[in-house]
């Protein structure tokens, strides 16, 4: 009995302990879980700081590269709000107000570049409509230099909405490139339309210069058809020919035959400039070459009208032995013309006081051909004597010049005759453009 | 050679310049013919085949290159002369006839004396060849 009751109290004490090792073995394994979940919250709450971290400086990157970006753009980029005051610039805006950013916030954008007040008045309408406005050819005196803008005004939208974005660009270089194809085309027109006048001319000034020619003949003794007709007539040949002398007729038929040379001369120059590159390279004098160009230039209506070509004294000085240059006439003479256009422009300056003077020399220099055109007018320094030669350099009024002329000359000189150019001057002293020419041309 | 012994062919359409050349070239005893235009002028070549001709360059119909060079297959006696008013240089054509750039005047002549010491001076040469 005692056995049985024993063995009873161990059998159960055995199934106790493994009910209770059971039991350990799954709260160790919850517990376990447990700390797993623990361990994980742990580390996502770990990572998540981290992601905060790489977002804050990917937000940071990003807010610096749009204002990179924004610094980068060659427009004023200016944000203002409904009343026009500035709360964003880039680097652009502050180049170009001279004011810096910092300065710049909160303040009227108009007192800032009043300049362009009518067209910020805009902003209050683009803002209130949501439409942007666009203007452009904005003009506005930097200084010397006359310069073009553009200015649009954009609204924003989104968080930034009641505020507009400004965008002014300076269009200055495309306003002078789009003159100078208008200028070129004019160049072209006049050039067909000379060469095409020209052959009209000809004409009617053959017959004046000829009938005056003939007028001469049929009044003179040694034509056997005159002294008959004047006999058939019954007048005197000689009776005839002493009153024409004395009322000064013969002087008159003189006149004409010499304003008709005169203006066949100024045609056949044009026609001479007008013609086309594809005549070709000639063996030219230099010295008959730059009184073409002179003629030339004294006949230019604007040379005749605003400097006065006539007063200029020209002083020629001419190599006598100097041989034959191989060179394209017609291009040539642009480059001669330019710089003699160039120097009776410096010397009609108001305060030249001595008597305006071109030099025209040529000569030989280390086996080259040298032309040298010298002016006495107001010259010029050194900063502008290095710019010369440079495309769209100009110290002419907008208007007047292309401020192509002279690099047009340096390519012609330089590349297509494989000669060179250049200019010494002073200020005060005048300015001489030295042109050499191999005589022979490379092909 | 006497002047008379020249005859002068001018072919231009602008009447003006038939006269003022002409009446100059008759003062000098020259014998001159008019036409206005190449056509006409080889009509005249056929007939009278001239010992100098001087043609303009725009003409109606055909141009003075074009004249030249069918009245010279007609007359290839008589010597052959442009007056134009554009700067000129001879065809190969009209090289292949012996026209050289001293064969072209440009208009306008200013002394015509110059002109009809051209014209003898190859009205001579043009005998001599």
């Amino acid at each position: 009995m005692l056995q049985i009751s024993l063995i009873a109290i161990l059998l159960a004490l055995l199934l106790t302990t493994l009910v209770l090792r059971a039991r350990v073995r799954k709260r160790a394994a919850e517990l376990e879980r447990e700390i797993e979940i623990h361990k994980r919250t742990e580390d996502s709450l770990l990572q998540s700081e981290e992601e905060t971290r790489v977002l804050l400086a990917v937000n940071e990157h990003l807010k610096k590269s749009l204002s990179d970006i924004l610094d980068t753009l060659p427009s004023v980029i200016v944000r203002v709000d409904q009343d026009g005051r500035v709360d964003l610039v880039n680097l652009r805006f502050e180049q170009f107000s001279g004011i810096s950013a910092a300065k710049a916030y909160g303040m009227l954008l108009e007192s800032l570049i009043p300049h362009f007040s009518a067209q910020l008045q805009q902003i209050a309408e683009v803002i209130d409509r949501q439409i942007p406005a666009s203007n452009t050819m904005i003009q506005y005196r930097n200084g010397k230099e006359l310069n073009y803008y553009s200015l649009q005004i954009y609204p924003l939208n989104g968080e930034a909405s009641g505020k507009a974005v400004i965008r002014i660009d300076d269009i200055t270089e495309h306003v002078r490139v789009e003159e100078i194809m208008v200028q070129t085309e004019k160049m072209m027109m006049v050039g067909g339309l000379a060469a095409g006048m020209a052959h009209e001319i000809n004409n009617p000034l053959g017959a004046i210069l000829q009938h005056a020619q003939n007028i001469e003949r049929r009044v003179s003794t040694g034509i056997p058809a005159n002294l008959k007709a004047a006999e058939e007539v019954g007048v005197s040949l000689e009776l005839v020919r002493a009153y024409l002398q004395k009322r000064g007729i013969f002087d008159f038929i003189g006149h004409i035959r010499t304003a008709g040379v005169r203006a066949s001369d100024i045609i056949s120059n044009m026609l001479q400039f007008s013609r086309c590159r594809e005549i070709g390279v000639e063996y030219v004098d230099l010295a008959a070459l730059l009184d073409r160009v002179l003629e030339l230039a004294g006949t230019d209506y604007d040379m005749k009208k605003k400097y006065d070509f006539r007063r200029i004294e020209l002083q020629r000085d001419y190599a006598a032995d100097l041989p034959t240059v191989q060179l394209t006439v017609a291009e040539l003479e642009q480059v001669l013309l330019n710089i003699i256009k160039n120097a009776a422009q410096a010397m009609a300056v108001p305060a030249q006081c001595r008597p305006p003077r071109i030099s025209l020399r040529t000569g030989l220099s280390e086996g080259m051909a040298l032309i040298e055109i010298e002016d006495n007018g107001p010259g010029m320094d050194e900063a502008t004597r290095l710019r010369v030669f440079e495309p769209f350099f100009s110290t002419k009024e907008v208007g007047v010049g292309t401020g192509l002329g002279l690099s047009v000359a340096y390519s012609i000189v330089t590349k297509e005759h494989h000669g060179s150019i250049e200019v010494r001057s002073r200020p005060g002293e005048g300015s001489c453009f030295a042109i050499k020419l191999p005589l022979r041309r490379r092909s | 050679m006497h002047n008379e012994h020249i005859s002068v062919l001018l072919v231009d359409d602008d009447r003006m310049i038939r006269d003022c050349v002409g009446a100059y070239l008759e003062d000098e005893g020259f014998r001159v013919h008019g036409a206005d235009s190449g056509e006409e002028g080889l009509a005249i070549i056929a007939a009278i085949c001239p010992t100098v001709c001087i043609s303009d360059m725009r003409l109606p119909g055909i141009n003075g290159e074009e004249f030249i060079i069918q009245a010279h297959s007609i007359c290839p006696a008589a010597c052959y002369l442009l007056h134009t008013g554009m700067p000129y240089i001879p065809s190969d054509e009209l090289h292949a006839i012996g026209m050289t750039a001293d064969d072209v005047l440009l208009k306008p002549v200013h002394d015509l004396s110059k002109l009809v010491n051209k014209i003898k001076h190859i009205a001579v040469a043009g005998r001599e060849l």
